[in-house]
């Protein structure tokens, strides 16, 4: 029985705006155990002409199996790092990405790791995290299915692109609505493959076990992310106000208030059986609803962040070297294990002299603190063996805009990776009738 | 002589009349939680409105942009006597009642806009050019309400309520007060919505959270219910006990109580300004930590310095008023005194207002404004002792005025002596720009002023006033507001002396070649024969021209006259002040706020809306970590 790996290949596949990464642990030149982190896409790149985005239902098969291929068929562990389209609809069975989760389940994963906020357990506890809040894991759970059939309603909406929306809010729009959608399909065959014969679900937070140790010997997994509930109560108590809004939108019944009776209400403008409005009012009343235009870009986007922060952030640990996942974790979920958890110090430590990350968000503004990690990194600016890898899968003009200098991934961040790090990015495969794949990293000790 | 009946008599038309309105919101009872709503009846100018409600200052357009429904025009009472009964008592049928909806929000408006005119002794317009204000009381589904200068109007939301209800922020007092005082800072200091230091970016809400309190209490039903809450009989204490008016007392019956009783829904929606800030324990260091960085977390800094400073200013007075071993005190009198004291606490910061340099307010700055306008108009505070428990309260949370104001008393110096008068015309001063700005070329060395190199200077506005103080003290004023910018380019800011951040010189770099570049791309895609070479005379080529890449830095300042023409006080913040220049820029480089463009670099403007959506959900935007 092999003690511990020799190496670890890790595998960046193409998935357009969209991430999946397979972490293949040499033990041996026959025993290769390989853990799969997220896997999914809410566009993929363009080719042919005319330049057409190419279909998820037939590439994101051909990616399954690519990775059954690579694995043997078989895996150790799904992670599927939070619910956003683009990190796991290719577990869905239904068409839409091909039945590319059949084969995922195929290879019947002995752990599938999701945020505890997945738990569907916690969706039934309706404990309250302390005196003072108003909110259980049954409420916060709430929250994110709300977000669902908000999303839901705002994709409908923009497909019906009423009047007042401007074609650069109904691409956002869109976009945003599309990767919060439920999928059911995904959704629901991460929990069966959980619960199949032989396999465990794990639900973590940070300082979990996440249960993958004993399946892989010599390696070391961290979960850094996301607090739960009580972990996040223990930090109000250091900031001097409400204990309800460290979570925001999802924070409870507060938090829902617009949300989704707004989701409800779309589109069903009641145009017949009000009073006309009279010439003075018309120029007031036109802005009013370009103003609802931004309310609706405002609330949808904090939702997005939301969910974004309900992402796993895990560091493995193998041969001395350290490889970070942090999924789509935003600031202030990065905040809870940098700052203000009881062993963020250590913590901090720890990831400075990280050897691999893959950058968060793909690549977006503020999915990689600048001060509280980036600057940490020491690996940064060194030469060959010792430099920092970094693995970046994006596609940019999807998400975000450079004239609020939100765009994905933000350039800024993107020239300092390719100035300080050794950058492997899936925009760099070649994307035609013959797709690369996947790009690989070796690690050696 | 009888004058009754003699028909060319043309009775004066009354200046003010009265209207009901909810004293707080819809929470607030009369006696206890299911009694009727606490109503108050207030005096607003009297108008003759047209249906919506329009009057000559504010347009009340019902249209709901979510249901996208116009709700109608509304017709208001023309007076108390033809108000619904429902109203006056505060029934909850109101709460249903558009009709009262607009009522209430167009009094509220009217109201703190009638303040603002009579503290500042003249009138004030909007800082857009239209006449009017326009207001939506239920402008849409949202947990958020917002002033949009841009729109020219105040946006109320509304948004259901957990037990199911409707909550209408429409209805809160301290909410239309607080969208009011956007709307007129905004009116009289436009540069305070531009990004600066963190100080002027907690401004906005502080100041506006400062007078919507300050306005509640000023109503002395409201102080008095607090005071002595309603019995079980329905009766109130006649007295109250020396023990409960105390500073601490007042604290929890006044500020907390109140905050208690305010409902938490709307105030949810904001972030809890009241209760944050009374719970926020006077401490030096605050603002220099880095959650009091967030403009809205700042800005309860300031709320709290003054509410502070009132409770002091109160308790203080009641014992004066009382006798010694006086052991309790008439409720109705101390209630008074609490309201009086809360009126003219927001009449002082008002007028402040005019004393505030016209950019790059710091907290300091604000304060020695409030004590100079003060002193201005009320020289005697021997009664009230306003000023210096204010400044007292002030320096627990670590705010002094700043180092160019008198020692002793925190105001503003006088103005430098050896002005030049004698080219400028004394009534021309006191409403003509072109003047002032002779004044300001003509003594530009003792003003210190920099008129020449490269900084364009522009007077505002020139607004004679005149202030009555709390006993019938009259000071006439002129108020003129200059403000300057200059565009430098890096190698300009050099010989300024001013520092600028080593990355964002880069960015400006890369700027200018990015945008050289898609210059280059759009020639050759067009494949315009026609267009001038690179570098051909005439063409303007973003390679070789440097000066390019501008930086706008600020200026500007208030000039203070006395009746007679004289310079009284000049509050300014000069536009080549190097070291607080480069602090400035090194802030809003850090914060993301300043972007190096092809020509030059921009501020992000706040918006409004952006900023209470954040503070109600208590958001923290680190931007030092963001790319």
């Amino acid at each position: 029985m092999a003690a511990a790996p020799k190496a670890v290949e890790i595998r960046g596949y193409q998935v357009g705006f969209g991430d999946c990464f397979l972490l293949s642990f040499v033990y041996s030149d026959t025993d290769k155990r390989h853990v799969l982190i997220d896997f999914g896409t809410t566009e993929l790149p363009t080719r042919g002409t005319p330049r057409k985005a190419a279909k998820a239902s037939e590439h994101m098969p051909q990616v399954a199996s690519h990775i059954a291929k690579v694995c043997g068929g078989s895996l150790t562990a799904v992670i599927a790092t939070h619910r956003h389209a683009d990190h796991i609809s290719g577990f869905g069975t239904d068409g839409r990405t091909g039945k590319s989760g059949e084969t995922i389940k195929a290879m019947n994963p002995k752990i599938v790791m999701q945020p505890w906020t997945e738990d569907p357990e916690a969706a039934k506890n309706a404990t309250k995290a302390t005196k003072e809040s108003q909110r259980s894991p049954r409420s916060f759970t709430a929250g994110l299915t709300a977000m669902h059939n908000i999303a839901e309603a705002i994709f409908q909406l923009a497909d019906s692109r009423p009047a007042w929306m401007s074609p650069a809010l109904q691409k956002e729009l869109r976009f945003l609505g599309m990767d919060n959608i439920k999928n059911k399909s995904a959704v629901d065959n991460l929990i069966a493959m959980g619960a199949a014969k032989g396999a465990a679900a794990v639900w973590a937070h940070h300082g979990s076990d996440s249960g993958l140790e004993k399946l892989l010997p010599g390696v070391k997994v961290h979960v850094l992310g996301p607090p739960d509930l009580t972990q996040t109560e223990k930090i109000r108590k250091m900031r001097t106000t409400d204990p309800d809004q460290f979570w925001h939108f999802l924070a409870g019944p507060k938090s829902l208030q617009t949300a989704e009776p707004l989701a409800k209400g779309f589109g069903n403008g009641h145009a017949g059986r009000s009073p006309a409005v009279p010439p003075e009012a018309r120029w007031f009343r036109d802005r009013l609803e370009r103003m609802r235009a931004e309310q609706l870009l405002q609330i949808v986007r904090t939702l997005d962040d939301q969910m974004n922060n309900t992402s796993l952030i895990l560091l493995f640990e193998v041969f001395g070297k350290k490889l970070l996942f942090p999924g789509d974790a935003q600031i202030e979920n990065w905040s809870y294990a940098l700052e203000d958890a009881p062993d963020a110090a250590r913590t901090r430590e720890l990831l400075a002299d990280v050897d691999v990350y893959k950058v968060g968000h793909h690549g977006s503004l503020n999915a990689t603190p600048k001060k509280l990690l980036w600057e940490d990194f020491k690996r940064r600016n060194k030469t060959g063996s010792q430099r920092l890898v970094t693995l970046l899968s994006t596609m940019p003009g999807k998400h975000g805009k450079v004239a609020n200098k939100t765009e994905v991934p933000r350039r800024p961040l993107l020239a300092a990776l390719k100035a300080e790090t050794a950058l492997s990015s899936t925009t760099d495969l070649p994307f035609g009738k013959k797709p690369t794949f996947c790009y690989q990293i070796d690690v050696t000790p | 002589m009888n004058n009754a009946r003699r028909p060319d008599a043309v009775a004066a038309l009354p200046a003010q009349r009265y209207v009901t309105v909810i004293a707080q919101d819809p929470s607030v009872r009369q006696n206890g939680s299911n009694g009727p709503i606490l109503m108050a009846k207030i005096a607003v100018p009297a108008e003759d409105l047209i249906p919506g409600p329009i009057g000559y200052r504010v347009q009340v357009v019902d249209y709901d942009s979510t249901t996208r429904r116009f709700n109608g025009a509304h017709d208001l009472p023309d007076s108390l006597a033809n108000e619904p009964p429902a109203w006056a008592k505060g029934d909850a049928r109101i709460l249903d009642d558009f009709r009262f909806h607009a009522q209430n929000v167009y009094a509220l408006v009217m109201k703190t806009l009638a303040r603002f005119e009579f503290a500042l002794g003249r009138r004030v317009g909007w800082s857009f050019r239209t006449h009017q204000l326009k207001v939506s009381p239920h402008g849409m589904l949202d947990a958020n309400a917002f002033y949009s200068p841009r729109e020219e109007g105040l946006v109320f939301g509304y948004f259901a309520g957990a037990s199911g209800e409707t909550v209408y922020t429409c209805l809160s007092h301290d909410v239309v007060v607080h969208e009011t005082t956007h709307a007129l800072i905004d009116a009289l200091r436009e540069r305070y919505l531009d990004p600066s230091s963190p100080d002027q970016a907690a401004f906005h809400e502080g100041f506006a959270d400062v007078i919507a309190i300050l306005s509640v209490f000023s109503q002395p039903e409201m102080v008095r219910m607090l005071l002595a809450p309603p019995t079980k009989k329905g009766g109130t204490a006649a007295l109250i006990d020396k023990e409960d008016v105390t500073v601490d007392a007042l604290k929890q019956s006044a500020l907390f109580g109140l905050a208690a009783q305010m409902g938490q829904e709307i105030q949810g929606s904001r972030g809890g300004p009241l209760r944050q800030s009374a719970l926020l324990a006077a401490d030096p260091r605050l603002l220099d930590s880095p959650e009091f960085q967030e403009p809205h977390r700042r800005g309860e800094v300031l709320v709290a310095a003054v509410l502070n400073g009132f409770i002091h200013v109160w308790a203080s007075r009641i014992q004066d008023l009382g006798v010694p071993d006086q052991r309790s005190f008439a409720v109705a009198r101390v209630a008074e005194q609490g309201a009086d004291i809360a009126d003219t606490l927001a009449t002082m910061w008002i007028r402040a207002l005019d004393y505030m340099p016209p950019v790059h307010l710091e907290f300091g700055d604000a304060l020695s404004a409030a004590l100079t306008a003060d002193t201005e108009v009320r020289p005697d505070d021997s009664r009230y002792n306003l000023r210096e428990h204010m400044r007292k309260a002030f320096a627990t949370y670590g705010i002094e005025p700043p180092r160019s104001a008198d020692r002793e008393t925190g105001t503003w110096a006088h103005a430098p002596g050896g002005l030049n008068y004698d080219r400028v015309r004394f009534e021309s001063m006191r409403s003509d720009k072109d003047e002032v700005f002779r004044f300001l070329w003509e003594n530009r060395k003792p003003l210190e002023v920099e008129l020449r190199k490269g900084a364009f200077t522009e007077v505002l506005s020139v607004r004679p006033c005149v202030r009555v103080g709390p006993d019938g003290f009259t000071l006439r004023e002129t108020v003129a507001e200059y403000y300057q910018v200059a565009r430098l380019t890096p190698a300009e800011l050099e010989r300024a002396g001013i520092a600028v951040p080593k990355n964002y010189l880069t960015a400006l770099e890369e700027a200018r070649r990015a945008a050289a570049e898609r210059q280059a791309k759009a020639r050759e895609s067009a494949g315009d024969d026609n267009a001038p070479p690179a570098g051909a005379a005439g063409g303007h080529d973003v390679d070789d021209d440097e000066s390019l890449a501008t930086t706008p830095i600020y200026g500007g300042g208030v000039l203070i006259f006395d009746e007679y023409g004289r310079l009284k006080f000049h509050i300014h913040n000069g536009v080549f002040h190097a070291r607080r220049q480069a602090r400035r820029l090194k802030y809003l480089w850090e914060t993301g706020q300043l972007e190096p463009g092809l020509r030059e670099a921009r501020l992000q403007a706040a918006r409004l809306s952006t900023l209470h959506r954040l503070r109600a959900l208590d958001a923290r935007r680190v931007p030092a970590e963001g790319w």
